[in-house]
């Protein structure tokens, strides 16, 4: 285990490409875990140089959006941090997130995205550690799933006025189930 | 130093956290429902003590009797005592966690000092209601407490006497005493649910009620406790027999038992700075988000020409901050062309979290502090490095 106040300990040489991991984007509630130690300057995981943290001020404040955004412009997985269930500084901004999260899968899942790339965990202020290992098993899972994050682009619609001009054209193959 | 000492406070309260955690899920840790087993608590306390009204008769002669009747004649009445009594030592003991949890998790920023300042009223009344409850059962103790109290109250400089005569109806014993005490009784009680009201207006879908589990645990043990040790009145009150000692409540009269040490005067001033200190507590440490080394963020804007008037926001945000008001024109986009309501954010409520933004599918409300645009850059520049 790396030590998360690592001052002057050697980073453990763990293979350089093998160390980064996948590349993450999380976002992470001011009032949840404290980020103290566990962030670089330029917001990489000192121990998981794959993953990025983004303060916001509440988990709730994530629009679901978001998320999908960052899948489709190069992240493998995104997750969102917030407190405790039951115990949101804002009251409820994390079971609401947690709602939301739900409905982006079930959204992602019929534009043929895993959803399983899309996270959402909750922990307290002092649980640095339990913070870590959850996001290195969310990049460990997320690594290891199957396929591109973004289905095969399909070719774009004809014009209407162009349809005709080219009829032999035969449609692009519908992906078989990705 | 007060803010070093919050810090640590704050770390136990989250040790505490953890250590409660291990043996119930989050969804079910009594101590995220301190608030919801005080109105339990409440409620158990005025449906039981609706029970004990229809047999108290406030006067020196026949209070007493009315109590022992209601204990041992009347079926089930012993146990509806039991419960009216621990059901009270059960809310002081909630609010205590609730206010402490608050405090020490200093859920009482930006904003959200009403509710704090509504909740020392409920704290403070429900003492007071607590003292004046072991007054009307008129036993040994009733009349010590009703000494001391006067004895206190006659202390105060410039109102002490008028004091004592508002609270007593008059110096000494007089037949006033017995009825004023029921209403000092009764009338708080119904003064809580004004507070309580105003505890709850700056917050959406308040937790009212703890889960069924707690629900059920708190009737059970209340119960429980009423057959394990039954409640019993001390030796009726007579002029002849002044008492001399009585048995303390800690959650109750502790005040009483300080005045054993204490004079009268220090103990009245005493009180008076815990409550104004306990009402100073949000202003104590302004701190803004900047000198908590968190971006500021700023109020929630609304994006006028966005709008739909969907209400999703309205149903989202968690301190009732924002309220739909007819929309008088369309906005810009084509969704928001046929809406008949707007959204707009109550500055004086707002706690800056954003939930209105994670709320609102039409890019309709931005926090200052946290664009869209820029988020979306983070997004990219950690998707691209």
């Amino acid at each position: 285990m790396p030590e998360l106040t690592g001052t002057g300990t050697p980073q453990t040489p763990q293979s350089a490409p093998a160390a980064r991991g996948a590349r993450i984007v999380g976002f992470l509630c001011d009032w949840a875990v404290a980020s103290d130690g566990l962030v670089r300057d330029d917001g990489t995981m000192r121990d998981l140089p794959g993953v990025t943290l983004i303060k916001i001020p509440c988990s709730g404040f994530t629009r679901p959006a978001w998320l999908e955004f960052a899948l489709r412009n190069g992240a493998e997985g995104v997750f969102v941090c917030g407190c405790p269930l039951g115990d949101c500084f804002n009251r409820y901004g994390n079971n609401l997130i947690g709602d939301r999260i739900e409905q982006l899968r079930r959204r992602l899942e019929r534009q043929r995205i895993n959803p399983e790339r899309i996270g959402a965990i909750f922990y307290r202020r002092d649980a640095q550690e339990e913070f870590v290992s959850a996001v290195r098993a969310f990049a460990e899972k997320v690594a290891g799933l199957p396929g591109p994050v973004l289905p095969p682009a399909r070719p774009p619609a004809a014009p209407r006025g162009a349809a005709p001009a080219k009829p032999a054209e035969a449609p692009a193959p519908e992906q078989e189930g990705t | 130093m007060y803010k070093r000492a919050l810090g640590r406070l704050l770390d136990a309260t989250l040790r505490l956290d953890t250590v409660v955690g291990r043996v119930y899920p989050d969804d079910f840790n009594p101590l995220y429902y301190t608030g919801g087993l005080a109105n339990l608590f409440l409620t158990i306390l005025v449906l039981s003590g609706i029970f004990l009204f229809f047999y108290y008769v406030p006067s020196f002669n026949d209070a007493y009797a009315s109590v022992q009747f209601l204990t041992v004649n009347v079926p089930y009445g012993q146990i509806i005592r039991g419960i009216h009594r621990y059901a009270a030592d059960g809310f002081i003991i909630v609010i205590l966690l609730h206010f402490f949890r608050n405090w020490f998790t200093e859920r009482f920023r930006f904003s959200r000092d009403e509710p704090w300042i509504s909740g020392m009223m409920l704290l403070a009344f429900a003492g007071f209601i607590g003292v004046t409850g072991y007054i009307l059962v008129w036993d040994q103790r009733s009349e010590a407490l009703v000494a001391m109290t006067g004895n206190a109250a006659s202390h105060v400089p410039l109102v002490g006497g008028w004091l004592r005569d508002a609270l007593f109806g008059g110096a000494g014993l007089t037949d006033l005493l017995l009825p004023r005490i029921l209403f000092l009784h009764v009338g708080p009680a119904v003064a809580l649910y004004v507070f309580l009201w105003w505890h709850y207006t700056r917050i959406r879908a308040p937790k009212v009620w703890p889960p069924a589990v707690w629900t059920l645990f708190a009737l059970g043990f209340i119960l429980l406790l009423t057959g394990l040790v039954p409640v019993t009145s001390q030796p009726a009150a007579s002029a002849l027999q002044p008492p001399t000692g009585f048995a303390v409540d800690w959650l109750f009269l502790s005040p009483y038992w300080a005045l054993r040490v204490l004079p009268p005067l220090v103990l009245v001033a005493l009180g008076v700075v815990l409550v104004a200190y306990g009402l100073y507590i949000p202003y104590q440490l302004p701190e803004t988000r900047a000198e908590l080394g968190i971006k500021d963020s700023g109020v929630a804007q609304v994006l006028d020409a966005n709008c739909t008037g969907c209400e999703l926001c309205y149903y989202d945000c968690p301190y009732n901050a924002i309220v739909m008001v007819p929309s008088p024109n369309p906005g810009v986009t084509k969704a928001a062309q046929a809406r008949k309501l707007r959204a707009v954010v109550l500055e004086s409520r707002c706690v800056e979290c954003g939930i209105c933004v994670g709320a609102c599918p039409f890019e309709a409300l931005e926090l200052p502090g946290y664009l869209q645009v820029d988020i979306q850059k983070k997004v990219l520049s950690a998707c691209q490095s």
